[in-house]
C-alpha cells in the first residue's frame, strides 16, 4: 500500500507495487523502479465537462511502481490527510497527490456570481486513503458552527471538512459608487457544521 | 474519519483577539470601525460589512478629518460591525504596532489596517503615508522587521518607515558623486547602480526595515508624481515629457 509522509514542503509517495495520482508536473525527484503517466482528473467525461464551465483544471499524472517519489510545487506547505470513509473538498490547485481509494470528483456550485471563475467549483475527494494537499503558508483552521457562518476570501480558501452549504455574496454593498469597490468582489459563507482551511497568501 | 491536519480550529470566540493567529494572519476584535486596506480581508465571522471609503463618509463626516489623503482613498475601505476580521497579505509576516500620542511615517503598500483613533496624512515622500495620534495599525514585511536608530542610512528598497525622527534626506555615495562631478556629467540617467542613492536618517527616533522587499503595485504613485510636475513651467514639463517617451519606448 502506497504511503504518503509530508516532510515540510516535499511530500514523500512510498510506492510498493501501487500507484499514487500526483499533480502534473510536481515530481522533483526519485528513486527505485517508478513510471509516469499523465491523466485526467478521474470523474470521465462529465466531470470533464463539468470542469470545463466552471473554468477549473485539475490535471494529474500516475506514478506506478516500487520506490520513493518526491512531490513538490511552489514551494507551498504540506500536509497529509487521512480519509476513512469520508468526504472533503479541497480547491483543485492545491492537491498534491492521492492514493488509491479515495475518488475525485468536481462540485459544482452554481453560476451566480462566477464572474472570474475562480473558487467557485472545488473537488471532492471521498473514500479511504491519503490526500496530500498545499498551501501557501501553514493552514488555518475555521469552525463552523450553526447560527455562527463564516466568510472567507475566495482567494485563500485551501479545502473544506463536514458537512457545509457554501453560498457566494457579493463584497461590493448597495452604498458603493462606481469605481470604487472593496477589493473583495466577491466571497465564500459558510454554513452548517465543519471546518473550513484557508492559507495567509491570497492566490 | 478525517485526520492528519494538526492545525488548531478557531471560531470566533477562540480566534485571538487583537493579536496575530499566527506570523502571517492577523485577527481583529471589530466592534465599531476599522479602516482596512483592499483585499487585507481573508476572513471574517459576525456582522461586518466592508464599505468604500466616500460612500461610507457620505454618512460618518469623521472619515474625512481622519483619512485625509484623496489619492489614497480608492485603496481603502471601511470595516464596520461586531465580529472576528482575519487579515492577511499575499503571505507577508504581519505585525501590529501601537503609537501613543506619536507619529509614524509607513510604506502605503505595507499598511494593511489602522484604528479610527489614528490619522493618516499623505507624506511628502512619494509611496509613504504618516499616521499620527492613538491607536494601533497592522503592517506587513518580507521577512521579520528591523529596528534601527539614527544616525543611518537605508536602502531605499528595503524602508519600511521610521517613527519620530525628522524626514530623510537623500545621500549620494561619495565616489558617485566625485565621478560625477570631476566627468562634468549632470545627467544621472544610465548611470544609477541602485546602491549610490540611500536615504540619510539623523535626529532621534526608530528607522523600521524589512530584509527585502517583493514591491507591491501602488495605484496612486503615478497619480502622486503627477501633483509634483506642477512645480515645473510649461516648457519643463514639455522637455520631462519627451524624456518620458523617449523612456517607454526603449
Amino acid at each position: 500500500m502506497a504511503v504518503l509522509i509530508a516532510d515540510k514542503r516535499v511530500l514523500h509517495a512510498d510506492l510498493d507495487g501501487d500507484s499514487v495520482r500526483a499533480a502534473n508536473g510536481s515530481m522533483v525527484a526519485y528513486t527505485g523502479k517508478v513510471e509516469f503517466k499523465y491523466a485526467s482528473g478521474g470523474g470521465g467525461f462529465r466531470a470533464a465537462m463539468k470542469r470545463g464551465v466552471a473554468g477549473e483544471s485539475i490535471s494529474l499524472m500516475t506514478c506506478t511502481g516500487a520506490g520513493r517519489v518526491y512531490l513538490a510545487q511552489d514551494a507551498m506547505d504540506v500536509t497529509v490527510v487521512q480519509l476513512s470513509n469520508d468526504r472533503m473538498t479541497v480547491e483543485s490547485e492545491h492537491i498534491l497527490a492521492i492514493t488509491d481509494g479515495l475518488q475525485l470528483d468536481v462540485q459544482f456550485s452554481g453560476l451566480r456570481g462566477m464572474t472570474t471563475g475562480k473558487g467557485v467549483a472545488t473537488t471532492t475527494v471521498t473514500g479511504t486513503g491519503q490526500c496530500a494537499i498545499m498551501s501557501d503558508g501553514p493552514l488555518i483552521a475555521l469552525a463552523v458552527t450553526p447560527g455562527q457562518p463564516l466568510v472567507v476570501d475566495p482567494d485563500v480558501y485551501v479545502a473544506g471538512t463536514g458537512q457545509t452549504q457554501m453560498s457566494i455574496i457579493s463584497g461590493v454593498s448597495w452604498r458603493s459608487v462606481i469605481g470604487e469597490d472593496t477589493g473583495e468582489h466577491f466571497s465564500l459563507r459558510f454554513e452548517g457544521q465543519g471546518t473550513i482551511y484557508i492559507q495567509p497568501a491570497e492566490r | 474519519m478525517i485526520s492528519g491536519i494538526d492545525a488548531t480550529v478557531y471560531d470566533a470566540q477562540s480566534l485571538p483577539s487583537n493579536d496575530n493567529v499566527n506570523a502571517y494572519a492577523f485577527s481583529i476584535d471589530l466592534d465599531g470601525e476599522w479602516f482596512t486596506s483592499k483585499g487585507a480581508m481573508i476572513a471574517y465571522y459576525g456582522a461586518i460589512e466592508l464599505s468604500g471609503l466616500s460612500a461610507y463618509a457620505s454618512h460618518a463626516a469623521w472619515v474625512a478629518a481622519r483619512f485625509s489623503s484623496p489619492l489614497y482613498a480608492q485603496e481603502w475601505v471601511v470595516a464596520s460591525g461586531r465580529g472576528k476580521l482575519v487579515i492577511g497579505d499575499r503571505g507577508n509576516d504581519i505585525n501590529s504596532y501601537d503609537l501613543d500620542n506619536g507619529n509614524l511615517t509607513i510604506k502605503q503598500t505595507n499598511l494593511l489596517a489602522f484604528e479610527t483613533a489614528l490619522e493618516l496624512k499623505q507624506s511628502i515622500i512619494p509611496g509613504f503615508v504618516t499616521l499620527i495620534g492613538t491607536g494601533k495599525f497592522l503592517a506587513s514585511s518580507n521577512g521579520p522587521v528591523i529596528f534601527v536608530e539614527p544616525p543611518f542610512r537605508a536602502d531605499p528598497d528595503a524602508l519600511l518607515g521610521w517613527a519620530d525622527c525628522p524626514s530623510p534626506s537623500i545621500h549620494y555615495d561619495y565616489h558617485w558623486m566625485s565621478q560625477s562631478l570631476s566627468a562634468g556629467v549632470h545627467a544621472m540617467f544610465g548611470r544609477e547602480s541602485g546602491e549610490e542613492r540611500q536615504y540619510d536618517f539623523t535626529g532621534a527616533g526608530t528607522v523600521l526595515l524589512q530584509s527585502s522587499e517583493v514591491t507591491r503595485h501602488d495605484p496612486a504613485l503615478a497619480r502622486i508624481v503627477e501633483q509634483h510636475t506642477h512645480l515645473l513651467t510649461a516648457a519643463a514639463a514639455g522637455v520631462l515629457g519627451h524624456k518620458l517617451i523617449a523612456r517607454s519606448q526603449e
